[in-house]
């Protein structure tokens, strides 16, 4: 599979970078998606909201080609996610997605610069420039002098951290970021967001946040609810009910460390691919 | 008297745990079962000549019974570690699955004292299953045992049964290691519930393993190099070196393999080596646990290589041939023995180490980690230790014996080829073992609905 996408740049405006038409998906008797319609803009940021057992992680597992809906299509800039082979979103995942767990995805072995470092190695790196790359992200991220460190020697915030420079070494169009602040406790959380979203917009990727806490999904530009395997309530965050905190949300700071100059360092350095 | 309500959960516990925890139970009981059955058989060589050297019916058996039994007591402390690493091998298996469930029953308030306990009659109650099943395994073997001839007849059945109270004290044995072994792994989740979830690095290894080698195997050189001891002193000598290289070697092996774990590391170009060495380095006793087995198989297949010059500087006559003759097939039968334990320890080792990762491996699959690169890396956490540990067990158990030997004992070519082909199938053998795990490996990385739990 080619990193090049079927549809040409000029389209780019017109054709969201992510858009499901009717996705139904039932594991054996039940619904968990009944007819979801979702489009994600290019550099968006969306949360998903719901209960437990909401459909709301099925929706992004099928979203980011992990599972392919009963029926339904998911177009990747026109490119129809649903009918690739397991192989090709394998590949596809690794090159053109992120993914930010709740917890537990760093490999216990490496160290924390080698778990970021690995993505890029996957692609096609050699290991010296995918180091030297994955340092610049996690200085960026305010993690330098912990590269050494193992997952088990990190705080939840400092792995979660480590997460999101490993989701984005291979500058990935969209990042899916399943309860990402799950583990933490509500001020690592609003920080962990913080980086999650500048660090995502400043590689011009879109963003999908699974998420049951409207604090977490107001970081979000949008926000949809999905409830019993349907969207319910689409539109901005804005205009939901548990609105953000302007301070937190809109000023749109970048903390000392993610200054636009630093992540310009890490943009420039011709990473990984 | 009443059963403490966190114990009285262990059955449940079992019942409860899905897939993975049939296959677990089933990889646990088969190695107890293993192991038990193996040491019933040896055992029951052990007393089958020690009654035959108290009750000589033959002129053999009356003037070299005595030898007979050195040369089992031989076999069987050869066969202790082996024994013993399969046994642990199974304990740690049960506890790697369990380990979140006892974390979490430490958070609900469970005491350490009720963790331990609910763990040990776990793991107590496999290992007395795998008793049972063994000695039902022990019997089945016993028709192919009578076809191996010693001292000129094979033993009878009724010979190598070990009898009712051996095979009760086994089921009373087998239990309580395999709770000991599964306690002391699991004393990290009780110092501290979140333990599990918290890997951090491990102390390195000192290098003052590598002296205790060096020193032990010179001390063995230059005793065995003198001549004119007493035989009874020399046996006893003999053995009691045995005995101390395995010691050795476990401390040094671990020690030897986190070199190579550092060694590798500084020069992996790939992802599969890259994770390998780490997984090498993070934590070499686990590898050791692994191909340990193996290199003490290979350290026994490399004094073994000896025996054919033994019996080729023997003198004529037809006792001594049949002595030559019984040595040799004791030797590759304790050797098969050592293979096969090494080979099921490797098989039940690494699938305890994928069920450990799961939540990180299938994690990473979804995040697009290609299932090849953790089928690589586990192939070479395997392979290239492995190779390094039976060759060089070897190495140093003809480099051993060369005092004793001579240059006879390296050249021999029957006793190299002894080498060589044990080696070889020994190696192939641990390798048939580890794949057995990678059904289990891509269950778990196909296990794609992994909630945020």
């Amino acid at each position: 599979m080619s990193d090049t996408t079927p549809v040409t740049s000029a389209w780019a405006g017109a054709v969201p970078r992510l858009a499901a038409r009717g996705l139904v998906h039932r594991f054996g008797d039940t619904s968990a998606l009944a007819g979801v319609d979702v489009d994600l803009a290019d550099g968006e940021s969306l949360a998903v909201m719901g209960p437990s057992g909401s459909g709301k992680s099925t929706l992004l597992h099928v979203l980011a080609g992990i599972l392919v809906p009963t029926s339904g299509t998911v177009a990747l800039r026109g490119l129809e996610v649903q009918a690739l082979s397991e192989k090709e979103r394998s590949l596809l995942r690794r090159r053109r997605y992120g993914f930010v767990f709740q917890l537990g995805q760093l490999l216990s072995e490496l160290s924390a610069l080698e778990n970021v470092a690995l993505p890029a190695m996957l692609t096609g790196a050699s290991r010296a420039d995918a180091q030297a790359s994955a340092g610049q992200w996690l200085a960026a991220l305010g993690l330098a002098g912990a590269e050494g460190r193992r997952p088990g020697e990190l705080s939840g915030g400092q792995a979660q951290r480590v997460a999101v420079a490993r989701a984005l070494i291979t500058r990935p169009e969209v990042v899916f970021a399943d309860e990402p602040t799950g583990s933490l406790d509500q001020a690592t959380g609003h920080d962990v967001m913080q980086v999650l979203r500048d660090a995502t917009r400043a590689v011009g990727a879109s963003l999908v946040v699974v998420t049951h806490d409207a604090d977490v999904a107001a970081w979000c530009d949008r926000r949809i609810d999905v409830r019993d395997g349907r969207v319910v309530a689409p539109g901005s965050t804005t205009g939901g009910g548990a609105g953000p905190r302007p301070g937190e949300r809109d000023a749109g700071v970048l903390p000392a460390h993610l200054g636009a100059a630093r992540v310009a360092d890490v943009f420039g350095a011709g990473g990984a691919r | 008297m009443s059963v403490n309500p966190v114990l009285a959960l262990a059955p449940r516990l079992q019942r409860a745990g899905g897939r993975d925890s049939r296959t677990t139970t089933l990889l646990a009981v088969t190695a107890f079962a293993v192991s038990t059955a193996l040491t019933l058989s040896v055992v029951a060589a052990l007393l089958g000549f020690v009654a035959r050297a108290d009750r000589p019916t033959t002129a053999l058996e009356r003037e070299v019974g005595g030898f007979y039994v050195i040369l089992a007591v031989t076999a069987t402390i050869l066969l202790v570690v082996p024994l013993l690493t399969l046994g642990g091998a199974a304990a740690r298996l049960g506890v790697a699955r369990r380990d979140a469930r006892l974390a979490a029953l430490r958070l609900l308030g469970a005491t350490p004292r009720e963790v331990v306990g609910l763990t040990l009659v776990e793991t107590a109650l496999q290992g007395l299953a795998g008793a049972v099943v063994g000695t039902v395994l022990y019997g089945a073997l016993l028709p192919v045992w009578t076809q191996v001839p010693f001292q000129g007849r094979p033993f009878t059945a009724g010979e190598l049964w070990v009898g009712v109270p051996v095979v009760l004290l086994a089921w009373l044995v087998v239990p309580l290691l395999a709770a000991v072994s599964g306690a002391v792994s699991l004393r990290r989740v009780v110092v501290s519930p979140l333990g599990v979830a918290q890997r951090a690095a491990r102390p390195r290894l000192r290098a003052v393993r590598a002296v205790v080698v060096v020193v032990a195997m010179g001390f063995f050189m230059i005793v065995s190099g003198i001549g004119g001891m007493p035989l009874a002193a020399f046996v006893a000598f003999l053995l009691g070196g045995l005995a101390l290289a395995f010691l050795t070697m476990n401390a040094v092996g671990p020690w030897v393999l986190g070199l190579l774990g550092r060694l590798r590391l500084r020069t992996a170009r790939t992802p599969a080596q890259l994770l390998a060495a780490r997984r090498l380095l993070d934590d070499p006793r686990a590898t050791w646990r692994v191909v340990g087995g193996l290199g003490l198989a290979s350290f026994v297949a490399g004094c073994l290589a000896v025996v054919p010059t033994m019996a080729s500087t023997g003198g004529g006559g037809d006792q001594d041939a049949l002595l030559t003759a019984d040595i040799l097939t004791g030797a590759l039968l304790t050797l098969t023995i050592t293979f096969l334990l090494a080979a099921v320890s490797a098989g039940i080792a690494q699938a305890a180490s994928v069920l450990d990762r799961r939540r990180e491996l299938s994690l990473a699959r979804l995040a697009g980690v290609p299932a090849e690169l953790f089928d690589e890396a586990r192939r070479r956490e395997v392979l290239v230790p492995l190779l390094v540990v039976s060759v060089g067990s070897a190495l140093a158990a003809l480099v051993m014996f060369f005092p004793l030997f001579g240059m006879a004992a390296v050249t021999a070519p029957q006793g190299l080829l002894l080498l060589v082909g044990s080696l070889t199938v020994g190696v192939a053998l641990v390798v048939a073992a580890t794949e057995v795990t990678r059904p289990l490996l891509h269950r778990v990385l196909a296990d794609t609905v992994v909630r945020a739990d």
